[in-house]
């Protein structure tokens, strides 16, 4: 009854077709049950508005990397970029206004990206290249727009407003991040634009003998990802109050292992929003249960760093497992034309021998 | 623009000329010219620059960053881009000499387990990079493991081990004038190019970095020569981390993260010692050489700028440009020819 139902074949395609994202969501509900059972305060609705919150900023995070990944590139200036957005918006706000200063800052922000995607098409270089250079020139320059010290908020009620619940479980903050991964979705899934990123990521040879300009989706993709970087950087900024210019690179590590727990390869052309923000919310259930049961910081860092491992071992293993299961594949299919022509060969000299 | 060629090349000898025909396009010509006018315009304007002492302060601020450099241009050279994981590594490293000798097991068998603890960090990495992983993404996994476990075995305190110690020549002892920290990182530097150009290793260093496909059907593998070249870079980190912990008989996990140098972030400061001496980031062209000639040029600008009062935040950020500046410079000059794919 159940197993005919046409929802229910729909289900099991969808899980044979993308093992990735069912693996990311068994990780998701395993973590999420592992610490609803072991601690009693963590299936509670403040719990989950916590996490919630905390998904508006590596959820950006995330999602900026997973397109950079789609795209067969790295970003690594992702913090810096969020930390200098940070300083100039919690310095800007005073005097400007939060809303001016969030639109200069995350405009800044976006610019960079603009220009480190114009420069990554137009030079041919990698983007870990370029990128570890504007990690540190950003660094620079943040310290330079902070004047060396950890600026703050004079007037906290902006920090109020972002934080206020709505809808149980959300915060004006949240609501802004799911709206952007359901455009960011809609962007890559069903708009050429957004194609031509996963074609420039999973054969880059091919897409670009096929006509696709490198210059236009790579300032796409980093174009987003400085949005991201500097809107992640303005919720963090403007939550705390506070903003520092060497702060957030922690971003870089936490973004990365979500998005390869959502199913991207770092070959490039795989994964998607969805799994951006299951992977997001995976390493959220495990931060959050973490500090639950107090686990110093650079014991959380452990975790992540050893779940990323795996992550990446798993992958490259079943990589050279696909590599061996089609060289196998080859040669059976030798094997059986062999056994075909061999029977032809013995047919033919059979005919032969009376004669 | 053509204008001011023509007449720049009324000065230019031709074998300059020859050379930058050969070797880049006018606007590279035009950059490094712009960039040699404004450092030697501050070699001759700052005070206290050009003297001795001077000259001694800047080699051995180089030399300790320039030792991990050497050892990641290893890495670099061989393909494999380069590792993130520099500065945890060196932390490990750190963690584990200070444990050695807070313990009293003297100078010689603390290097000996860090030495250890440092071979064992690269052959990891080296592993799961041979194996297919991409550098990056491991490199940035393993640096949160070691960062952690170094935090977790030191309960994030500082371990001080008591000053007379058999550990302070190679800190703060000096011979013939020069620091003993400089002197190794001389003896190093000539090592580690006498390896790259005179061994069977170093060659198969350039062959598998040049051409990786070349080296598979030679029967020259890349796991082996990333495990190999891991450990190197590993182990010049464990070197760094010892020589560091002697001079201040003292050590964090967080020493190498947070107030080293000028700019905050080790592993990002040895990147860019291989990113201004010219070194191809895509593998198979450069030579340790020109890697300690950027970490020396690196420490030469920071050197200026501290004597002429800068804050952190220009100094942070000329490093920075040195590093886009050089890989602007380096992909003009390759347009075009193989080092591209």
């Amino acid at each position: 009854m159940l197993a005919s139902s046409p929802l229910f074949q729909r289900l099991k395609s969808k899980i044979v077709d993308e093992p990735d994202l069912t693996f990311a969501v068994l990780l998701a509900a395993m973590v999420y049950l592992y610490f609803a059972v072991t601690n009693e305060l963590f299936l509670t609705h403040n719990t989950t508005f916590a996490i919630m919150e905390r998904f508006a900023v590596l959820g950006l995070v995330a999602l900026a990397l997973t397109l950079c990944i789609i795209a067969g590139e790295i970003d690594l200036s992702i913090g810096s970029n969020a930390a200098l957005s940070a300083v100039i918006i919690v310095r800007l706000t005073d005097s400007l206004g939060a809303f001016s200063a969030l639109a200069v800052g995350v405009f800044i922000s976006t610019l960079i990206g603009v220009i480190q995607g114009y420069f990554i098409a137009y030079l041919r270089v990698r983007a870990i290249v370029l990128t570890v250079g504007t990690l540190m020139l950003l660094r620079g320059v943040a310290l330079f727009a902070a004047e060396e010290k950890t600026v703050m908020l004079t007037d906290f009620r902006v920090t109020d407003f972002i934080q206020t619940k709505m809808l149980v479980y959300f915060s004006p903050a949240s609501l802004l991040v799911v709206a952007m991964f359901v455009l960011v979705g809609i962007f890559m899934r069903f708009t050429k634009y957004g194609r031509e990123i996963y074609a420039i990521g999973g054969a880059r040879k091919e897409a670009l003998a096929a006509g696709i300009n490198l210059k236009r989706p790579m300032i796409i993709v980093f174009a987003i990802s400085g949005f991201c970087a500097g809107l992640g950087g303005a919720i963090i900024g403007l939550r705390s109050g506070t903003a520092q210019a060497l702060g957030l690179q922690f971003l870089l590590l936490t973004g990365t292992v979500a998005a390869f727990i959502g199913g991207v390869s770092i070959l490039g052309g795989k994964g998607g929003v969805v799994g951006a923000a299951i992977g997001t919310l995976t390493v959220n259930f495990l931060n959050t249960g973490l500090v639950f049961n107090v686990t110093p910081a650079f014991k959380v860092q452990l975790y992540l760093g050893v779940l990323l491992l795996i992550v990446i071992m798993f992958q490259t293993g079943s990589r050279l497992f696909d590599a061996q299961q089609r060289r196998w594949a080859v040669l059976q299919a030798v094997d059986l034309r062999k056994v075909a022509l061999l029977e032809k060969k013995q047919r033919i000299l059979d005919r032969q021998v009376p004669t | 623009m053509e204008a001011i060629m023509r007449l720049g090349r009324t000065f230019v000898p031709p074998w300059l000329e020859r050379w930058t025909e050969k070797h880049s396009s006018p606007l590279v010509v035009f950059l490094v010219a712009l960039f040699l006018a404004v450092f030697l315009y501050g070699i001759v304007t700052t005070d206290n620059f050009l003297n001795l002492f001077n000259l001694k302060t800047i080699i051995r601020d180089a030399a300790l960053v320039g030792i991990m450099g050497i050892g990641l241009t290893f890495v670099t050279l061989s393909g494999n881009f380069f590792l993130l994981s520099m500065k945890e590594t060196a932390a490990l490293c750190i963690i584990a000499f200070a444990m050695g000798m807070s313990n009293g097991w003297g100078f010689e068998l603390s290097l000996l387990a860090t030495m250890g603890v440092a071979v064992g960090a690269g052959v990891l990495q080296g592993l799961l990079i041979g194996l297919g992983g991409n550098p990056i993404v491991v490199t940035l996994g393993a640096a949160g493991v070691f960062i952690g476990i170094a935090s977790w075995w030191s309960d994030n305190l500082v371990v001080s081990f008591r000053r007379p110690n058999d550990a302070e020549w190679l800190g703060t002892g000096s011979f013939l004038g020069l620091p003993n920290i400089t002197i190794a990182f001389i003896l190093i530097a000539v090592l580690a190019e006498v390896v790259l150009r005179y061994t069977r290793f170093g060659r198969q260093v350039y062959l598998i970095g040049a051409n990786r496909a070349a080296g598979k059907a030679t029967g020259h593998e890349n796991l082996p020569m990333a495990i190999k070249v891991c450990t190197i870079a590993s182990v010049c980190s464990g070197f760094v981390a010892v020589a560091f912990a002697a001079q201040i008989s003292s050590a964090q996990a967080n020493y190498f993260s947070s107030e080293f140098g000028s700019s905050g972030d080790m592993t990002i400061l040895v990147i860019a010692t291989v990113m201004v001496g010219g070194n191809s980031i895509m593998g198979g062209y450069g030579s340790t050489l020109r890697t300690s000639l950027g970490a020396v040029f690196i420490a030469v600008i920071d050197n200026m700028m501290v004597l002429r009062g800068f804050n952190s935040g220009p100094r942070v950020l000329a490093v920075g440009l040195m590093i886009v500046f050089s890989i602007i410079v380096f992909s003009l000059a390759q347009k075009g020819s193989r080092a591209q794919e």
